[in-house]
């Protein structure tokens, strides 16, 4: 929504929100980008680093929520505001979680590299391109109130479903070879979980950016087609 | 009364714009404030709540002697210090007080003549009688009130002519001529629309750099936007003073809470 408040108190803490939010959005797709570099490079000091900087992640999140808690009590934003609090509120949720999932992986990495080399490492770059994909276009829709690129966030999340079902069925199946590889076989299935939740997560966001930019409820297939658009100017 | 600082020794000089020490106040044989003791500081935004008859009003019009107009009122005990200095003290000159504390009412009360005659009402008061002062003093003031490109081509025109909005910041202008350190405002934007009021409460926020505003105000909304603290009033007592956004996120005392979210009042 464009146009400055008669107060200017508001405008200062909608636009520290934001920026919390988009710094929070960047440090996650950060670690997430760091944790699979660590894994795929078997870079032990690198998925050490991504675990350490996860604290920054979570007193973002709180961070975010101080200021959102701090604009609806001071200021009792109405529309636009008011739906941009609380998806702001709710997308740090969900990146805190997406950088917990990041975490995950590193930890997986550390245990994987210590193992045997394990030449099926490479196959969770498409997965990873993908989540990746999604978290980045769900950030982009927050920011830029994109709907049409939220709505279509959740079919692209159907392909990340197909291809962890696939792979991870393809792995579980050679997880009694008696190659020695069975323990990194399993964190590498760990990993896959974790990216397919990455989209998941990247879905959530784009539904919060739904009800940013149109005020509609698109959670659990719900249309809520009834509720009139809000306005446009 | 439930605060989340400790308050500074009785009687000592105080680093608060306003100290108020265990002070009583009647009406008659009414005892309308009772015990009251609070620091308000200097260069903040501090709000009286609390339901009417609570002695919000009351406590705002003791800052600048207002009640000593009103027959039959007294201070029975306790003592109000205005930047260290004892206001109910005998030699303490009531005039200059009021012009050191400035006052803005609920319903906007310009004088009958023109926008800059208003502003300029005060300093001449006081004897200023340059024009080339006065102009400047008129200009600042209605800048600082943020009035100034609203009215500066009809300076000589009736004050009476401007917005209700616009009169209560030409108020607030000829409150700011006179140099006032602190401004007590008594629900100054319950006559205003919600733009005008947004107006008035930017122009309260960012002149608090300036300035010390207590206001009393009927509005839980207007209190925790505009105000830094917060003190709540209950038949004549102080429950709770706090930061605000403490006080209306997790207040200490359970009248207070049941107040701001109208559970009662």
């Amino acid at each position: 929504m464009n146009g400055s408040h008669i107060f200017k108190d508001f405008d200062n803490a909608i636009r520290t929100l934001k920026d919390e939010v988009l710094l929070m959005a960047s440090l996650t797709r950060q670690n997430l980008q760091r944790a699979m570099s660590a894994l795929l490079n078997r870079d032990i000091e690198l998925a050490r680093a991504v675990i350490g900087d996860d604290s920054e992640v979570d007193e973002l999140e709180r961070k975010v929520d101080q200021t959102g808690m701090d604009i609806l009590v001071r200021h009792h934003p109405v529309a636009s505001d008011l739906r941009l609090v609380i998806s702001s509120m709710k997308m740090a949720i969900n990146l805190e979680r997406i950088s917990d999932h990041a975490v995950n992986i590193a930890k997986r990495a550390k245990k994987i590299c210590k193992g045997p080399e394990l030449e099926d490492l490479a196959l969770t770059e498409p997965l990873y391109t993908l989540a990746d994909s999604l978290l980045r276009d769900a950030m982009t829709s927050f920011t830029d109130c994109n709907v049409p690129l939220a709505e279509g966030l959740k079919m692209r999340d159907k392909d990340l479903d197909r291809m962890h079902k696939a792979l991870i069925a393809s792995l579980s199946s050679r997880l009694e070879e008696p190659n020695g590889k069975s323990e990194s076989l399993l964190h590498l299935i760990f990993v896959i979980r974790s990216l397919e939740r990455v989209g998941d997560l990247s879905v959530n966001i784009g539904e919060d950016a739904v009800y940013l930019g149109d005020a509609r409820d698109i959670r659990h297939g719900h249309r809520n087609e009834t509720k009139d658009p809000p306005p446009t100017t | 009364m439930e605060t989340s600082e400790k308050l500074a020794p009785v009687t000592h000089k105080m680093s608060a714009a306003i100290a108020v020490r265990d002070m009583d106040f009647y009406y008659g044989s009414n005892r309308a404030l009772k015990d009251i003791t609070v620091n308000i500081p200097k260069n903040q935004v501090t709000a009286f709540i609390g339901p009417s008859g609570c002695g919000k009003s009351t406590l705002l019009r003791c800052i600048n002697r207002m009640n000593d107009e009103i027959p039959g009122t007294k201070v029975t005990k306790g003592k109000i210090y205005v930047n260290d200095i004892d206001i109910y003290a005998r030699n303490i000159d009531v005039v200059k007080l009021r012009a050191e504390v400035g006052m803005v009412f609920q319903k906007s009360n310009p004088f009958p003549r023109s926008i800059y005659e208003n502003v300029a009402f005060g300093p001449k008061l006081q004897g200023e009688r340059q024009k080339s002062v006065l102009d400047e003093t008129v200009e600042r003031s209605l800048r600082a009130a943020a009035l100034w490109d609203e009215v500066k081509d009809r300076l000589h025109e009736s004050g009476y002519g401007l917005s209700g909005g616009q009169q209560q910041r030409l108020c607030i202008a000829r409150t700011i001529a006179v140099n006032p350190k602190i401004i007590l405002m008594d629900e100054p934007c319950s006559a205003l629309d919600p733009i005008a009021t947004a107006k008035v409460e930017e122009l309260i926020w960012e002149l608090r750099e300036s300035y010390t505003f207590v206001i009393v105000t009927h509005s839980m909304q207007q209190a925790s936007r505009i105000s830094d603290r917060t003190a709540f009033f209950y038949l004549g007592e102080l429950i709770e003073f706090d930061d605000t956004v403490k006080m209306f996120s997790n207040p200490s005392n359970k009248r207070t809470e049941e107040y701001i979210s109208g559970r009662f009042g």
